[in-house]
């Protein structure tokens, strides 16, 4: 195999390394890189454990090849904990009782994260909508989209409650 | 394998020459990932050449590598092409929509790729370049070869973007899929409606289904038939009878019945004529005329 160097920003700090280019993200972040909070469901796309923000935007890791993130920005689950920006997600999911055997959880607080980003002041079904590339095999998705609200309702101020629809 | 970002197109088509055959383009690579690598890739995802959308008179162009997130947020779009903006946003999940791009949702050449099917009730051609820069214009239907397999030769060819006219007044559009769960989960079938009234009467109007054969399929012998007639519950239970008959389709182990796909035709099709006749009158969802 091939490998090229890689040069990329990982949770804020540039990286630089060797590698094959036609390996998954998710392949080089858990093994090359050791960030294990990205998670492998599917490998296909179709689970969203894997999910990292891109540029700012919510993708599968599984899908991206490590090639296509040279110059780009990626931000994993640790960058978010690190940078204290998922806390109110995490406490949300913690308190809502989001999280059972968490492998969905990593993936699901960067979707979430997405949407807050994006809109402050998500709907219920915005909210179902965010995290429909998600799947959980544990909770029944109810808990998810609680927490999701209740941490919209936190960075608000607790001042108004979700819109229902 | 080699991964090279292009800068510009003219890069990108610079490297599918060295690559003599061996290189294939890359733009989103929720398909070509999936499937085997070629010795080399060359992403055209952040030329820009093949991004934005604009409005040119009354014609809009959409970049090939736009992808279905930013297609389905677009004003322009949710205006001009309603059809599209709305197939677009059925893709997958948000995080394939992020990434899958609608110029590769053609060159895949799945039977029912949604955005495709959109992009053909619009009536959207393609502009394709090719190493020797030779420039071309196809219809978006004349793309297909078979079944999953384009006739743009992504080793040798880039498309570059979608042109199509935009609703005028008194035009409105819808599409109508139904799978077996809303989100990740390829529609069973597919139907997008263009509808144009004056007077409350259909003055024109075009249907494609999918999956029918290799491409999105128009219906014309339905279409001609609804020509005239008044945009009325009549009228839409008729198309889903003409739309039933008109369909060749085929059972699928992984999906459902012939039968059952047959009976979603005529379903969806009623459905996709109502809404874009209540768009085209101006109504909101919901509102009845
Ligand atoms: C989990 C999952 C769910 C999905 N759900 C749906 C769905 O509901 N509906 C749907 O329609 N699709 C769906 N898809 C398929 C896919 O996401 C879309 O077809 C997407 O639009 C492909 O675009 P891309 O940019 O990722 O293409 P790529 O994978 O990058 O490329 C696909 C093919 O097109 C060629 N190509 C790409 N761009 C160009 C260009 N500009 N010029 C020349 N050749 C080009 C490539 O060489 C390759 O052969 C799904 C995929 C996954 C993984
Ligand atoms: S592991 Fe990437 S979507 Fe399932
Ligand atoms: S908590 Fe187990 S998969 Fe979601």
């Amino acid at each position: 195999m091939k490998k090229q160097i890689i040069r990329f920003r990982l949770n804020d700090e540039p990286v630089e390394l060797l590698a094959d280019p036609a390996q998954s993200l998710l392949h080089l972040l858990r093994e090359e890189l050791e960030l294990t909070g990205t998670k492998e469901g599917c490998g296909r796309g179709e689970c969203g454990a894997c999910t990292v923000l891109l540029d700012g935007r919510p993708v599968n890791s599984c899908l991206v090849p490590a090639g296509k993130v040279e110059g780009k920005q990626v931000i994993t689950i640790e960058g978010l904990t690190r940078s204290g920006e998922a806390r109110p997600l995490q406490e949300a999911f913690v308190a809502a009782g989001a999280v059972q055997c968490g492998f969905c959880t990593p993936g699901m607080i960067i979707s979430a994260y997405a949407l807050l980003k994006a809109n402050p002041n998500p709907t219920a079904a915005e909210i179902r909508s965010a995290i429909s590339g998600n799947l959980c095999r544990c909770t029944g998705y109810k808990q998810i989209e609680q927490a999701v609200a209740m941490a919209a309702q936190q960075g608000r101020g607790s001042s108004t409650t979700t819109k229902e629809n | 394998m080699s991964y090279r970002i292009a800068r510009d197109l003219e890069e990108a088509l610079q490297l599918l020459r060295e690559g003599r055959g061996s290189a294939r383009i890359i733009a989103g690579g929720t398909d070509l990932f999936l499937q085997d690598l070629p010795e080399a890739l060359v992403d055209l995802s952040g030329t820009p050449e093949t991004l934005g959308i604009c409005a040119e008179e009354e014609m809009l162009i959409i970049g090939a590598c736009v992808t279905h997130a930013e297609a389905a947020a677009s004003p322009l779009l949710q205006e001009g092409a309603t059809v599209l903006a709305e197939a677009c946003g059925q893709v997958g999940s948000p995080q394939v929509r992020h990434a899958g791009t609608l110029g590769g949702n053609v060159v895949n050449a799945a039977p029912a790729a949604d955005a495709a099917v959109g992009l053909v009730a619009m009536g959207a051609r393609a502009v394709i370049v090719d190493t020797a820069d030779a420039r071309r214009q196809e219809a978006v239907e004349n793309l297909y070869a078979d079944y999953n397999r384009s006739r743009v030769d992504s080793s040798r060819e880039i498309l570059l973007h979608f042109a199509m006219r935009k609703h005028g007044p008194g035009e409105g559009s819808a599409f109508k899929r139904f799978a077996s769960r809303k989100s990740l989960s390829l529609p069973m079938f597919s139907v997008a409606a263009v509808v144009r009234l004056e007077q409350g009467l259909l003055q024109e109007v075009r249907l494609v289904a999918a999956p029918v054969k290799p491409a999105p399929t128009r219906l014309p012998q339905v279409e001609q038939r609804l020509q005239g007639l008044p945009a009325s519950g009549d009228t839409w239970r008729l198309a889903g009878e003409l739309v039933r008959e008109a369909v060749t389709v085929r059972g699928s182990t992984l999906r459902c019945t012939a039968e059952y796909r047959r009976h979603l035709a005529g379903v969806l099709a009623e459905r996709a004529l109502q809404e874009a006749a209540r768009r085209a009158a101006g109504l909101k969802a919901g509102e009845s005329k």
